[in-house]
């Protein structure tokens, strides 16, 4: 899949030129910060959180809200509340074992609502130009895709190497095994969903740079997004089997599909079809392989 | 106490919650005729048709153990392909949109039974495939449907507060609540929702079951969206995509749980009614639109607190350390 996939782009002229692999990896940085958060969710085995958008655009306002403060506040600020709030649905699952989907349609028309209070629906605009450094390139590589590739290193790494990794799987593929072995199930969930806000929240801060405003539409359609992502690398929908590198793998295959659609001169709404027919398929095809292995 | 256990019981819960908002939203208005007028009894109605029948179908398939994500995708699709083909004969169109829908919910349960694929993966394909074709189809643009009269038909106001299409949506939901209760197919349905592998034993087809339900799904959410585009005389591929949450919400406060097998059509119907009464009411009494997103959201949230199964564990967990001290 992956080598026709690879064949497929190098064939095609164009895609190996800088311009449009810079793009590429910029768009992919946002999507992945996202998936790779959602993929802790998925991991312990809530399967997806309706509310990590919503969850960006309102990071996104906070932070160039705070931006009077100076930058360091601002991003303090941003982090800070998409941790929290992520963090606070994951204690309502994880200490209650309340519906997460249910909680995450609650929190996101929480959200939408004291942000339209808030902000009366408006946008806010950057006040300088301090934000420059993260939105240029370092090493060749834009800002915002080496942000992805951290995250997706400590996420991983959280996630092969820590006992809080291994909880997480733990609780996802079995939940009454992981609690008679004595893992708290409470601290392991609202610990994943911690970790969903905060990359969630990094991603919000980054796409509000680059565009230099921030409001509630930016985050529009990333959790689904974000969740075909985890899907299409193969983590399991029912959680416990997975991995953020999986879903980088996914992150990566459903852009360089959009962007070969786009390089042959398919029309956008070509590649939302075929978007979704890959996701579908891709999908079908996990679930065979599971079934021979 | 007892009374508190009787209005949270599932069967019960949806009505009680309805008759809440109802009185909440009398109290407020305070007789100034806003919020209990004929008007606002009608554009309930009508926005209780947008989203009854969608709810309706994700309800279902939450009994079923199912989630069935597609909805949103449907409901544009299929007013696209309605309006596309019925320009001049809205029959045609009608057949068309519910063929779809039939066809594409059928091919769905057949999917995820036949490759044993959990119904939200598929389901998510499924929205993601649907989204995409009714941008095709449209090119991305909201394509206006000739036939205003038809428009005109549906949405006129029946004795002041019906219309066609809320008669219409009202009557599939009598139907649909009928089988339910009443037919073996009905118990056959619950059954496949609270303990598959018990009824397979029993001797229910629990495949052709989750088949049966997901085409249901997808029969309903395309009638729903061929009316909701035949009334507004356009379809566009965007402007509908936000129903999954409200049909969602409203499913769970129509007493749907995510673990399968309860869920009343009536419930359900409840549950979107007092969506669409927060959402008129509030409206009506002069509130912004913000307070419609905080009610909505703090009613779900106090739902989803209070079916949380550790619930009562935690509790009891507090009073013993507080009668320790």
């Amino acid at each position: 899949m992956l080598l026709i996939l690879t064949v497929g782009a190098l064939a095609t002229p164009g895609f190996i030129s800088t311009p449009s692999l810079a793009a590429l990896l910029t768009s992919i940085s946002f999507i992945g910060c996202v998936a790779v958060g959602m993929t802790f969710i998925t991991l312990s085995g809530n399967i997806m959180s309706l509310c990590l958008g919503a969850t960006l655009s309102a990071s996104s306002l906070i932070f160039m809200a705070g931006l009077s403060f100076g930058v360091g506040p601002a991003l303090a600020l941003g982090l800070g509340f998409g941790t929290l709030f992520t963090a606070a649905q994951g204690l309502l699952v994880g200490y209650l074992r309340a519906n997460p989907i249910i909680v995450s349609i609650a929190a996101l028309a929480l959200l939408v609502g004291s942000a339209d209070y808030l902000t009366g629906g408006q946008r806010i605009y950057s006040p300088g130009d301090s934000l420059v450094p993260l939105t240029g390139t370092l090493w060749g590589m834009p800002v915002e895709a080496l942000f992805l590739l951290a995250s997706a290193v400590i996420g991983q790494i959280i996630l092969s190497y820590t006992r809080f990794g291994r909880h997480i799987h733990m609780v996802g593929s079995n939940l009454k095994a992981a609690r008679a072995a004595g893992v708290s199930i409470w601290r392991t969930v609202t610990g994943s969903y911690l970790l969903a806000g905060f990359f969630t929240a990094l991603a919000g801060i980054l796409l509000s740079a680059r565009y230099g405003s921030g409001d509630m539409e930016l985050g529009v359609g990333y959790d689904y997004d974000a969740i075909a992502s985890v899907l299409v690398g193969g983590t399991a929908i029912h959680g416990g089997e997975g991995s953020v590198t999986r879903t980088l793998l996914g992150v990566a295959v459903i852009s360089a599909i959009q962007v070969v659609l786009l390089l042959y001169g398919f029309s956008q709404q070509m590649q939302y079809l075929m978007t979704g027919l890959i996701v579908l398929t891709v999908i079908m095809l996990h679930s065979l392989g599971e079934r021979h292995s | 106490m007892s009374v508190f256990k009787t209005i949270t019981r599932e069967s019960i819960r949806p009505f009680a919650v309805l008759s809440g908002a109802v009185v909440t939203l009398g109290l407020v208005d305070r007789g100034s005729g806003n919020f209990l007028s004929v008007a606002t009894a009608f554009s309930v109605l009508q926005l209780f048709s947008t989203l009854g029948l969608v709810s309706l179908a994700l309800g279902l398939s939450l009994v079923v153990r199912g989630f069935d994500l597609s909805v949103a995708g449907m409901l544009s699709l299929a007013g696209c392909v309605a309006v596309l083909t019925g320009a001049t004969h809205p029959w045609l169109g009608l057949a068309a949109g519910l063929a779809l829908g039939l066809a594409a919910g059928t091919l769905q349960g057949l999917v995820m039974t036949g490759l044993r694929i959990p119904p939200l993966g598929v389901t998510l394909g499924g929205l993601l495939t649907f989204q995409g074709l009714s941008y095709v189809l449209t090119e991305g643009q909201t394509i206006a449907y000739p036939n205003y009269d038809l428009a005109l038909i549906l949405t006129e106001p029946i004795m002041g507060f019906l219309s066609y299409r809320s008669l219409i949506t009202l009557g599939v939901f009598l139907i649909v609540a009928l089988v339910m209760s009443h037919t073996r197919l009905g118990r056959d349905v619950v059954a496949t929702g609270s303990d598959p592998e018990a009824s397979r034993i029993a001797g229910v087809h629990t495949d052709r079951i989750l088949i049966g339900v997901f085409a249901l799904s997808g029969f309903l959410t395309a009638l729903a969206g061929v009316l909701l585009s035949y009334s507004l005389a356009a379809a566009s591929p965007v402007a509908l995509s936000d129903v999954l949450v409200p049909a969602a919400a409203a499913a769970i406060l129509g007493g749907v749980s995510l673990g399968g097998g309860k869920g009343k059509p009536l419930g359900i119907a409840a549950g979107v009614l007092t969506l669409c009464i927060l959402r008129s009411g509030l409206n009506a009494i002069g509130a912004s639109p913000f307070v419609h997103e905080f009610a909505t959201g703090g009613v779900l949230l106090v739902v989803a607190i209070l079916d949380a199964p550790e619930l009562a564990r935690r509790l009891t967990s507090w009073r013993l350390r507080a009668s320790e001290r």
